[in-house]
Formats: C-alpha cells, sequence, structure tokens
C-alpha cells in the first residue's frame, strides 16, 4: 500500500509542485487616517457591498474622524447599533469635551468608556482587520491611531437546534448539532457540566479560515491521542475546510482503506458518550458532524439507543446488527457461490425450486446478481439526491423494476431479487452510514471473488477483509479492538450490552489511567442483614 | 522497484482471478440434476438408467407446467459404469448431475450376478454424496423401475427415498442402506450384506405416463418388498417379512414397528413397539464360536381382539412371555435363513472378532462353515408400557 501512495502522490505532485509561492512579505501597518484605511479595505475586498465602512463624526475635524468597519450579514445589526455605534457617538462627544483631548490617545480613550471593547485585543495590522470583520467583528477605527479595536458583534442567521436527520432514535435526545460551532460547543457544554471538558481551538484552511475545536475530558482522555489529533490538524494545509469529511480523510492513519477509522456523529449526546469513554472530539464549524477518534470498528454498530433501551433488547438487536453485517457482506456472494460451484450443498427440494426459477435467465448467476445490485445502488442514489417531492416516484419505479418486472420479463430469478432485497435490507440496519457503504464496495469484491473461485474464493475474500480490519489503526488503537486485540473485559459492551450496573469501567486502550466510571454500583436486591443476632 | 513490485502482485492476482476462475462453474439452468439412478445388465454391459428432474414442472408454480412429466429417465449401455455415465451426455440435454442422487436401485439380475464391479465406479464417483438408499429391483429391472411415475411426491426417486426411510422408522421391515455402509460391507470379507428389495404393483407400462398419476388409485405404484440377502456380492435369496424384522431387531434398527400375537385364550392382540435395544455378544469356547443376542423390547398394546383382562397383571405377564417367544420365533428364522445361505449378514464375524481376536484369527479361514453351524441363544425382553387409551377391550362389553 506504500508504494501505491507513494505512487499517486508522484502521479499528482508534479502538476502541485507549482504551488503559489508563500507570501513572505510584512503584514501590512494600519494607516493612522480612517478614510485611507477604508479605502484599503474596501479595495481588499474587491469592493464588495457588504463591507460597510461608517464614519462616527462628531463634527469637530480636527481632532479627527472615527470610524467602524464590519460585514453586513456577518456582524449582527441591533449588536452593532446599539452596543457600538451609539455609545461609540456618546464616547466622541465625550471625548471633545475631555480637556486635553489632542494629546490624548483616541482609541484608549474609547477603550475605557464603551463597554464592548473594553477587553479587547488590538488589531495591529490590516489582516488583523480583515480576519476580525470576517468572523463577524466589528473594528473601530480613528485617525491618528495606528491600530483598531475589536468588538464582538457576529450574529447573523444560523439554523436552530433541530433533531438529527441521521441517527434516529425511538428513545434519546431530539437535538441534533447544527452549523456553528458555538452552538456544538454549548450543546456539548450542557452535558458535561466539569471544568474538566477542555476545548482547544485553531482555524484550518488558508481561504476559509475554519474553526475546528478539539474537545475532551482532562483526566480520562490518553495525552497521547490529544497531542496526535493536534499534530495531525496543525499538518493540515489546505485552501478550505467545508465539512468534517475533509478533516477525516486528511488526519486519518491509512490512507488506503475502506474503513472509515474517525467515528462521526450530528448527535451531542453520542460525541458526549465519546468524550466520557476518553475520546477526543474534534469539531468543524459549518457542519453538524463531529468527529470522535480513535473509532474502533464495534463504535460503528452501535447506537446510541442501545444505552437508552434495557440492556437485553440491546443486546439482541446489536446481534441482529451483525448478523445483518454478514448478510450484507456475503448473501450475494454465497449465493453465487452455492448455486454455480457447490450445488451439493443444497438440500435437494431447495435445489429443484432454485433450478426452476433459472429456466430460461439468459445470465450466468453472477451477471445476474450484478445487475440487481447495480440496479439497486443506482435506486438508492437517485432516493438520496432527489427533491423530496419527486422521491416517491423513485420508491414505485425500485418496487416494480426491481420486484415485478425483472422477474416477468425473464430476466432474473425471483430467488436473486430476494437475495439483493435482503442484502439491501441488511445493508441499513448497521447505523452508521459510511460503515453500510463500506460494505457495499465489499460486497462488490467479494461476489466476483465468488462468481470466479466459489466458496473458496469467498473465504479467501473474507480472510482479506479480516487481515485488513486486522491491520487497521485509529490514532493508535488497534481499529479491531476489543477483538483482535482480545480483551475479556471490554467484551462487556462489544456484542452484548451489559446492564449499565455491570458497566462499570470504561474501554481499555481508550482510558488507561482513569478506567472506572462507576462505583459501588446498585443492585436491586435487597441488603443481606447481618446475622450477628442468632 | 518496490512500486513494480506491487503493480506485479497486483497483475498476478488479478490474472489468477480473471484466468484460472470460472473452470468448474455450472449454472443452475445447465444442470441436469439425476435423483434416481438404475444399474442393470444388458449383455455384457452395464446398463445405466437416471431419472432426470424437470425442475419448471416440480417447484410449486402457479402457471406454466403441467405439459411434461416431472422427470425424465435417459438410458445408456456401456461396459463400465463410468463409461456410461459420461455416455449418458450423447442423449442429455445437459451436463447429468449426481450429487443430488437420491435412490440407486440395482435390478436383480445384475444383484444375482454380482455387483462389485459396478460399485466400485459408483464408490469412486466423487460427484456423489454418499446419502442415497440403494435397494434392488425385485423381479423387474431397475430400468423398469426408473420409468414409473409416481402420485403425491412427483419425483419418483424422492418417493422411494422417503418411502424407505418411513417404513424403515415406522415398520421395520426394510433396510434403509447408504453407500458407505453397503460399501463397507461388500469389502469385508467375512460380513455379507442386504438390500431392501422393490417392487412394481400393477402393470407396468401404464406406469410410465402421467396418467398414472392423475388417478386416484394409481394404475401401478412402486412399494418394497422384502430384503436381498447377499452372498458376498451376489443375490442369493430374499427375506421375507418376518425374517425382514427380525434382521432388524438383531441389528438394533427397529424404533418403531408393528406386531401381533396371540392370546392365551385365542384371538389376536397387536402390539405396537416403541423401543428396542439389541445386544450381540460373541464368544469362543474350546474352538467353538457362539453368539448371544440380548434384546429388549418396550411395547404398547395396539389392539385386543381376544378377551384378556388387562387389568390383570398376571395375564400382562403372560402376554409378554408370548411376545418374547414371537420376538425370538422371528430372529431364529432371519439366522435360519442365513446360515441356509452362509451368509454372515448380521456381522456375527465381528463380534467374535472382538470377544476373543485370537481365535478369530483360527476361525476365520473358514467362517462360513463355522456361521452355518453357529450356536445362537437369544434372551428377549420384552416389557408393556401403556395401553393406549382405553383398558379392557370392547369385547369385554358383552358381558
Amino acid at each position: 500500500m506504500g508504494a501505491l501512495t507513494k505512487f499517486i502522490r508522484n502521479l499528482f505532485d508534479k502538476s502541485g509542485s507549482s504551488q503559489q509561492p508563500e507570501d513572505g512579505r510584512e503584514p501590512e501597518r494600519l494607516d493612522p487616517d480612517v478614510s485611507r484605511n477604508f479605502s484599503k479595505i474596501r479595495q481588499a475586498f474587491g469592493n464588495s457591498k457588504d463591507v460597510v465602512t461608517a464614519l462616527i463624526r462628531d463634527g469637530d475635524l480636527d481632532s479627527g474622524n472615527v470610524g467602524i468597519v464590519f460585514l453586513e450579514g456577518l456582524a449582527d445589526p441591533s449588536v452593532v447599533h446599539e452596543m457600538i455605534k451609539e455609545p461609540l457617538i456618546r464616547t466622541v462627544k465625550a471625548f471633545r469635551q475631555e480637556a486635553d483631548h489632542d494629546r490624548q490617545d483616541k482609541l484608549a480613550f474609547i477603550q475605557n468608556n464603551v463597554p464592548a471593547v473594553e477587553d479587547s485585543e488590538p488589531a495591529a495590522d490590516l489582516e488583523a482587520v480583515y480576519h476580525a470583520i470576517l468572523s463577524g467583528e466589528t473594528v473601530i477605527l480613528a485617525d491618528g491611531c495606528p491600530y483598531g479595536l475589536i468588538a464582538s458583534s457576529s450574529g447573523g442567521k444560523e439554523r436552530g437546534v433541530e433533531e438529527p436527520t441521521t441517527q434516529s432514535v425511538v428513545r434519546g435526545p431530539r437535538e441534533g448539532f447544527t452549523e456553528s460551532i458555538h452552538t456544538n460547543i454549548s450543546l456539548l457544554r450542557r452535558r458535561i457540566r466539569t471544568p474538566q471538558l477542555w476545548l482547544e481551538t485553531m482555524t484550518i484552511g488558508k481561504f476559509t479560515q475554519t474553526g475546528i475545536g478539539v474537545m475532551y475530558i482532562n483526566g480520562i482522555v490518553n495525552e497521547k491521542v490529544v497531542e496526535e489529533v493536534r499534530q495531525r490538524l496543525q499538518r493540515i494545509e489546505i485552501d478550505g475546510i467545508l465539512e468534517s469529511g475533509y478533516i477525516e480523510e486528511l488526519i486519518q492513519d491509512e490512507t488506503f482503506t475502506l474503513f472509515p477509522t474517525l467515528y462521526n456523529s450530528e448527535r451531542p449526546d453520542v460525541i458526549a458518550a465519546g468524550l466520557l469513554e476518553g475520546r477526543v472530539a474534534i469539531l468543524v464549524d459549518g457542519t453538524p458532524f463531529a468527529l470522535l477518534a480513535p473509532a474502533l470498528f464495534v463504535q460503528f454498530y452501535q447506537s446510541a439507543e442501545d444505552y437508552y433501551q434495557r440492556a437485553e433488547f440491546a443486546t439482541l438487536i446489536r446481534m441482529l446488527r451483525y448478523g445483518c453485517f454478514f448478510i450484507s457482506l456475503l448473501a450475494p456472494s454465497l449465493y453465487i457461490a452455492i448455486t454455480t460451484f457447490h450445488q451439493e450443498l443444497l438440500p435437494s427440494a431447495l435445489l429443484f425450486s432454485l433450478a426452476s426459477q433459472r429456466e430460461g435467465i439468459p445470465f450466468p448467476a453472477f451477471v445476474e446478481a450484478f445487475i440487481m445490485e447495480v440496479t439497486f445502488e443506482i435506486l438508492r442514489e437517485a432516493g438520496v439526491r432527489l427533491p423530496k417531492t419527486v422521491g416517491q416516484a423513485v420508491s414505485i419505479v425500485g418496487a416494480l423494476v426491481i420486484g415485478q418486472a425483472a422477474v416477468e420479463a425473464g430476466l432474473v430469478s425471483p430467488a436473486m431479487v430476494i437475495v439483493v432485497a435482503i442484502t439491501a435490507i441488511s445493508n441499513f440496519v448497521i447505523p452508521a452510514f459510511n460503515m453500510g457503504i463500506s460494505i457495499r464496495i465489499l460486497r462488490f469484491v467479494l461476489m466476483i471473488f465468488g462468481a470466479t473461485f466459489g466458496l473458496f474464493g469467498v473465504i479467501v475474500g473474507v480472510i482479506g477483509v479480516v487481515q485488513h480490519l486486522c491491520s487497521l489503526r485509529s490514532f493508535g488503537v488497534p481499529y479491531m479492538t476489543p477483538m483482535g486485540p482480545f480483551i475479556v473485559e471490554d467484551q462487556k459492551d462489544v456484542i452484548l450490552r451489559f446492564p449499565q450496573w455491570a458497566l462499570f469501567a470504561r474501554p481499555r486502550l481508550m482510558s488507561k489511567n482513569n478506567r472506572i466510571r462507576e462505583r459501588n454500583a446498585p443492585t436491586t436486591r435487597p441488603e443481606r442483614k447481618s446475622n450477628g443476632g442468632a | 522497484m518496490r512500486k513494480y513490485c506491487a503493480w506485479l502482485g497486483l497483475l498476478t492476482v488479478g490474472a489468477a482471478v480473471l484466468l484460472a476462475g470460472c473452470w468448474d462453474r455450472r449454472e443452475l439452468n445447465d444442470l441436469a440434476i439425476a435423483v434416481g439412478m438404475g444399474l442393470d445388465r444388458q449383455g455384457g454391459q452395464t446398463q445405466v438408467t437416471v431419472q432426470i428432474v424437470n425442475p419448471g414442472e416440480v417447484a410449486s408454480k402457479k402457471d406454466g407446467g403441467g405439459y411434461s412429466p416431472p422427470v425424465t429417465t435417459l438410458k445408456v449401455a456401456e461396459s463400465t459404469t463410468i463409461e456410461a455415465l459420461r455416455k449418458l451426455t450423447v442423449v442429455a440435454p445437459r451436463k447429468v448431475y449426481m450429487s443430488h442422487l437420491r435412490i440407486l436401485v440395482i435390478g436383480e439380475g445384475l444383484a444375482r450376478q454380482g455387483i462389485l464391479k459396478v460399485m466400485d465406479g459408483i464408490s469412486r464417483n466423487h460427484e456423489l454424496r454418499s446419502d442415497f438408499y440403494i435397494v434392488v429391483a425385485k423381479g423387474t429391472t431397475a430400468g423398469q423401475v426408473m420409468k414409473i411415475l409416481t402420485p403425491i411426491d412427483k419425483i419418483p426417486a424422492n418417493k422411494m427415498f422417503s418411502t424407505l426411510e418411513m417404513s424403515d422408522k415406522l415398520w421395520a421391515a426394510t433396510v434403509s442402506m447408504q453407500l458407505d455402509k453397503f460399501i463397507s460391507d461388500l469389502s469385508n470379507p467375512t460380513k455379507d450384506t442386504v438390500l431392501t428389495g422393490i417392487v412394481i404393483t400393477g402393470n407396468g407400462k401404464s406406469g410410465q405416463s402421467k396418467k398414472n398419476m392423475s388417478r386416484i388409485s394409481p394404475y401401478v405404484n412402486l412399494a418394497y418388498s422384502g430384503v436381498a440377502l447377499f452372498k458376498e456380492d451376489k443375490l442369493v435369496d430374499w427375506l421375507n417379512e418376518e425374517e425382514a424384522k427380525g434382521y432388524n431387531y438383531i441389528m438394533g434398527n427397529v424404533n418403531n414397528s408393528a406386531g401381533h400375537i396371540a392370546c392365551p385364550g385365542g384371538g389376536t392382540a397387536a402390539l405396537d413397539i416403541t423401543r428396542s435395544e439389541s445386544k450381540v455378544k460373541g464368544k469362543v469356547a474350546r474352538g467353538q464360536p457362539s453368539i448371544h443376542i440380548d434384546l429388549f423390547v418396550e411395547q404398547n398394546i395396539g389392539e385386543v381382539r381376544c378377551e384378556v383382562d388387562l387389568m390383570k397383571e398376571a395375564n400382562i405377564q403372560a402376554l409378554e412371555e408370548i411376545a418374547e417367544e414371537k420376538l425370538t420365533q422371528m430372529m431364529k428364522a432371519a439366522i435360519r435363513k442365513a446360515k441356509k445361505n452362509k451368509a454372515d449378514i448380521f456381522g456375527f464375524g465381528e463380534k467374535i472378532e472382538d470377544a476373543d481376536p485370537k481365535s478369530w484369527r483360527k476361525l476365520k479361514k473358514d467362517w462360513d462353515d463355522y456361521f452355518s453351524r453357529l450356536d445362537v441363544s437369544i434372551q428377549v425382553n420384552a416389557k408393556f408400557r401403556r395401553m393406549g387409551t382405553t383398558s379392557n377391550s370392547l369385547l369385554d362389553r358383552e358381558e
């Protein structure tokens, strides 16, 4: 794989080596003149109309102008008006009445008198001003001062907290993350009310300057993982981050793998649970999907609801999910392998039935399966992308094409329709969408193996998949933990889901130093009386 | 360099998949699924008749079908079995697929001449599973048996299979012999073997068309009757029903059966046998081998056609003794028939070997003689367990 990576890198590096040269020039200082600063800023933004520059006039031209600059839409207009503009007008008037206003620093006076900028960092150069106004802040400039004051005014429209559309549950919180990283952080803080919940922020993306938040619970998390996350994030040099998927692909351990090695969720409760287990959450501004690292294979087969419903039920459902994993991965390939290579494995009655269904089918079983699988993938993709209003058309076409017409036209056998249908449905049982995709791709590979080598090929393929899975790591943690390496204590929460009172320890490889999450687990039994009396 | 190695590896794997794969792939609709096979002697050649399923007619489907019989037979004669099986391709529309064989019928004529040579080809064939039953066509050829269409179960071979299985389980006058056991019996020089006989009842010709299936009482049917006794690989005699049951009791093959006994005061009573267990022990005393059979039977009273007070324990005991005597007679009859033909179908020789391996080495050579003079003692312990859903016979009401 290493060679392949290098090969692809080399292939694209030829074109990529002529990147824009790093601008090593000094950041441009602010001019003492407000009007000149304004024109510079407007020029930098290409005279974009949403750059608002306003002068606060105090009537006395000698004492110079005070101006504010902000971006319409990013800054909250009422905040700008009430918290900045009005106090500024008052302050400027007050300043003029100051006795020695000629010698005093205008902005220092403003800082002392306008609450909105009391503890703001001064912006020393134009870059800082750009960054501030692009973040929705308002920058106050004044004649005679070669710096600006940044007043917090960010606002603008954003989506409220809604019910997440993915990973829906019957029982459980209905809140989902939104596109605003601040909201998302607050959603997590509201769930984990401890100062130990630490947040590190950084911005990634040369143009997008996307805010990234790395959250973890100090004392539970493995510091090495945090350090690794930090380093990998800092290594990213890209023009823009528009979704956490960018981050996921840029920091995952293995470049060539079908399996996701970072977990994503738009459910705050899921991310909070991950934090409590000692994982690191990576929140990205602009997307409701937060990442969790390290991610394990078994994690993708666990739903938030597993922990909200009773343990017995959750265990049963988990077993069902793993069953569906195997059906989804193997059903078509096993069907092909058995019906074209190992007919002796079938019970006689089943063989007669299958053989009669295949009478007159013009394609080999593999082609038959392939046609149906591809048809299903087409319908699925169409269903996802289609506007909701025409979505029904897809289901009708799907039911007719996949279900009946194909059989009646004699193109595929009814048994194959059943196999493809159960495969497709099983795939949706897997709670994580991205894990489902991995399985779908592997299914086609295994179908080819099954069609060429029969069961032997399928087994070789499965061994290959298992081998690959065992070779994967997610931030230093083996991907198949706790199956391989086998950790007996952690089996409580893999295929089985033990009752909460039995889940007193955190996963072993995740939180080495702080494993106990529950002491003196209560039992429902009455306390045994001491038999000292008799 | 590593890069090229990786590509070379990928290329090799790809080529292996694309070039070497699929070589024994066969689609379901390229198969002629053979369910029954008949072997006969025709001149100096082996005649093979295979019964092939017509899947479209067999599987339950609402529309279509009904125009042709559910099975068809193909017949070919060649000097060896394998050649004949291969030569079937000249008549078969598809590759004849033998893995789902349900029944192998051996014609009586071939069976009397010896089946060792024929069975070699059968046992070598990797495509055959060993879970089919082997029977002998009694008084007819296997080819004829293969041609009879049967009602209820559309596939005659299936019918033969399940009939034999059921009668073996509930009636115990048949022997369900599968390939592996049959071959091991044949290859044992001192042990002989048995196969159930199958007969065609009614006029054989009219069994070949679908009309036979559409009649409420078919013109022709297939039935099991008697058990063929093989001396080495040759059929030499037939066991009748009583003897066949006796054989099964000795072999411990009886799970369920039914029989009748004479009541002490005249009339008969039927017994429903629910469990049997037999222990066969060998012994060699002063150079003379002997066998002791210990049979334990649990039975219910199934039907009473005589006046006997079942509420009295003495009567029950008397009936038990009669039943024990009856079972002893059945087993003795089987042994008599075997002794007459000097065919150790019970594997008594093995029991002697187990008991006294040293003496067995001496006895082995002349085992046939020893067997025909073998001293067999039988001890039967029959116990009544239940009397069914009523107590005394309806006949008692007359009083």
